[in-house]
């Protein structure tokens, strides 16, 4: 069992992360936002940690605050990626489909571009030797852990709230959410800001956790990789982006054995999925259960 | 019955996890360079040269004896990958040592990994400020640009003694060519030569003429270009059809065949330093080995890549011999932590006659070079097809 956390520990705890990040998707989706922004605010968290980590300006803090420096990286992080998501959301939400996505990932580079030319970002380099919160990096399970499961109740609470339904209203129609009383422009920027907030609180825990933090995190790339864990997971269920980024960000690392074929394979697994599960994993897996109960009758008791 | 023999297989488990094991055989090197993604371009280099040193070694007797053999697994181009990668090769493969990874990013990112586990890494490809102090199971075998860059302004001052004004260009958007602008300007500035003029481009510009209207204008003796291929190449060509006369030095952006179909014709006499060159000591017979093995098969010449990962792999086989010459047991019989440590103090001893040249590796793990080497390109008359020409 050693062994085995010793050699999967990193990828494990890299499953986590990446599902979260599909996650930090999936809410600006629930209100039918495509948006992809997140490698932008997962960047810039990483950045507030990697600084707070190294800068000489907080040294002191360091040496008074010892590990508790960590919750508060997460939380500068959060406030940060709230403030700039409250900035960029409100006049980009008032783009629709296409049009958002092109304005976030437009973010996403200027974003991308300022970093690589600041000095206190470490341009193209970065800033490495970030301070370590554990020393096996199977240990920042504990990190990314507890926030994955915080945010599977968030998401639960959140899908039977009236939040929850206002988001899914102006999903299936905003012209009829607004004319019962739902405030689309403010709950699509709720929506954004949750998106961009989580984001950032998993950039600042990745920082330790990849030892070093660039320009190259937060790229037009990895909005594409994120969405993708989304679609492939479905995008209608809490548990699509779980299953999605954790199946996504495994299988290149499970197909190592296969060398250069294993991106071959990986792409083949990405068409398959999204020709024959339109609705993702989870909604295939949705339509089985309904299956199973309509015609079979197992499972009662839910409608 | 049943749990007792759970048990069992439990406590031999957990005996196998605690027992020390010894180093396989044949002795097993990791090569963490990227095989996949756009960083590939660079990998592929580096895989070449792993693989010849491998059999050259190996044809030459291994280690006292004993075969070699390299682990390849592929780091891709990002940072998560390359500690993947390390992972892999240090707990699955139980290599006594890794050649990797193929950026200084990348480095910054799974470096550490490997020297939290003990296990030596020598870096092919990593220049950046910063990489030999990551920790002390860490070095490398690339010489960072901060001392190669300046050696094309020696040669410069070679042929040209006259020179006294300089121009200094740089694409500002590009932390690499920053940086290395600065080093060309502490060098200009170090060896007594006036900076007439320094002017910033982006690395996404085609109209220079502004910045050659400056260079121009200063009169200068010398003008130091750090850009990438294709603004760097079109300033060269700007520079040189409003009639600028005198010497050009590029930076390792322009270090590239691809600046040819650019600048064309006009990218004739530029000059660049090189950590290597595959031509430049007939005397060095591993040198001529590998670039003999090198164009037999791809029919042009080594890159420096394939040289500075040769020599990675040499550097391991090398420092092998000398454990087993240190510890007089074969490292087969020896316990694989014990071996990790001791290949790691034998690496910064001594030192190696290398493709590169004659090179050591200080307590610190950064590479000292005896020699490097300026390129000039050469165009054909074509205009369109070029060389780079070894000048010493």
């Amino acid at each position: 069992m050693d062994d085995f956390l010793q050699n999967n520990g990193f990828l494990i705890v890299t499953l986590v992360q990446q599902s979260l990040l599909a996650m930090s998707l999936y809410y600006p989706l629930m209100a039918g936002q495509l948006s992809l922004a997140s490698p932008g605010f997962y960047a810039l968290g990483g950045y507030v940690a990697a600084i707070i980590g190294t800068a000489e300006y907080f040294a002191p803090w360091r040496d008074s605050l010892g590990w508790v420096v960590f919750p508060l990286e997460w939380l500068a992080a959060g406030i940060i990626s709230a403030v700039l998501a409250l900035l960029v959301g409100i006049p980009a939400l008032r783009l629709r489909g296409i049009y958002l996505a092109l304005a976030t990932i437009a973010f996403v580079e200027i974003l991308r571009v300022i970093c690589l030319n600041l000095e206190i970002t470490g341009g193209a380099i970065g800033i490495f030797g970030v301070p370590q919160l554990f020393d096996s990096r199977w240990n920042y399970i504990w990190t990314f852990g507890p926030l994955l499961i915080l945010m599977l109740f968030f998401s639960y609470r959140l899908d039977r709230s009236r939040v929850g339904r206002a988001f899914k209203a102006i999903r299936e129609d905003e012209l009829a959410a607004d004319a019962m009383g739902i405030n689309p422009t403010r709950y699509k920027v709720l929506a954004f800001v949750i998106g961009a907030v989580l984001a950032g609180v998993v950039g600042a825990m990745s920082a330790p956790f990849l030892n070093t933090w660039n320009a190259r995190q937060g790229t037009f790339d990895a909005s594409i990789a994120y969405l993708a864990y989304v679609l492939i997971g479905g995008s209608r269920s809490m548990w699509g982006p779980l299953l999605g980024g954790t199946l996504l960000a495994a299988l290149p690392e499970i197909l190592r054995p296969l060398k250069d074929s294993r991106l071959i394979i990986n792409g083949l697994v990405l068409v398959f999925a999204s020709i024959y599960m339109p609705q993702g994993i989870a909604g295939a897996l949705g339509n089985i259960r309904s299956f199973t109960v309509r015609k079979l009758g197992f499972g009662g008791g839910e409608k | 019955m049943r749990r007792s023999v759970l048990v069992t297989l439990l406590l031999t488990l957990c005996a196998g996890t605690a027992s020390a094991e010894n180093v396989a055989t044949p002795i097993p090197i990791g090569i963490g360079v990227a095989q996949t993604s756009n960083v590939a371009l660079l990998g592929e280099e580096e895989v070449v040269g792993a693989k010849i040193a491998e059999k050259y070694f190996n044809a030459h007797g291994g280690i006292n004896g004993t075969p070699f053999k390299l682990v390849f697994q592929d780091t891709g181009g990002d940072e998560a990958g390359a500690i993947n990668s390390f992972q892999n090769l240090i707990n699955r493969d139980k290599v006594v040592g890794i050649v990797g990874p193929t950026l200084s990013q990348q480095a910054f990112s799974a470096d550490p990994i490997a020297n939290r586990a003990k296990v030596p890494v020598i870096g092919p490809s990593n220049t950046a400020k910063g990489v030999p102090q990551i920790g002390e199971y860490v070095g490398r075998v690339s010489a960072p640009v901060a001392i190669v860059a300046p050696n094309a302004v020696k040669q410069a001052l070679k042929e040209h003694p006259g020179i006294k004004k300089v121009a200094v260009l740089y694409a500002q958007n590009d932390a690499f060519n920053t940086s290395e602008s600065g080093t060309f300007q502490e060098t200009v500035k170090k060896m007594g030569l006036q900076i007439a003029t320094l002017q910033k481009f982006q690395t996404t510009d085609t109209d220079f003429t502004s910045q050659v209207t400056a260079v121009l204008g200063a009169h200068v003796d010398l003008a130091i270009v750090s850009g990438l291929s294709a603004d760097g190449g079109n300033l060269v060509k700007q520079l040189r059809q409003l009639g600028y006369k005198g010497p050009i030095i590029g930076g390792n952006g322009l270090n590239t065949v691809n600046i040819f179909p650019v600048c064309g014709q006009y990218c004739d006499g530029i000059l660049i330093a090189q950590a290597y060159s595959p031509s430049a000591d007939p005397k060095n017979a591993i040198n001529a080995a590998m670039a003999d093995d090198y164009r037999a098969k791809y029919k042009k010449e080594p890159p420096q890549f394939t040289a500075q990962t040769f020599t990675a792999v040499q550097v391991f086989v090398e420092a092998l011999k000398k454990v087993e010459a240190v510890t007089k047991k074969k490292i087969t019989q020896q316990d694989l932590g014990k071996v990790r440590e001791e290949l790691n103090k034998q690496i910064r001893t001594g030192s190696y006659m290398t493709p590169l040249g004659k090179i050591s590796l200080d307590q610190e793990g950064e590479i000292h070079q005896e020699n490097f080497y300026v390129a000039k390109i050469k165009m054909d008359p074509n205009g369109k097809t070029g060389k780079y020409v070894y000048v010493k």
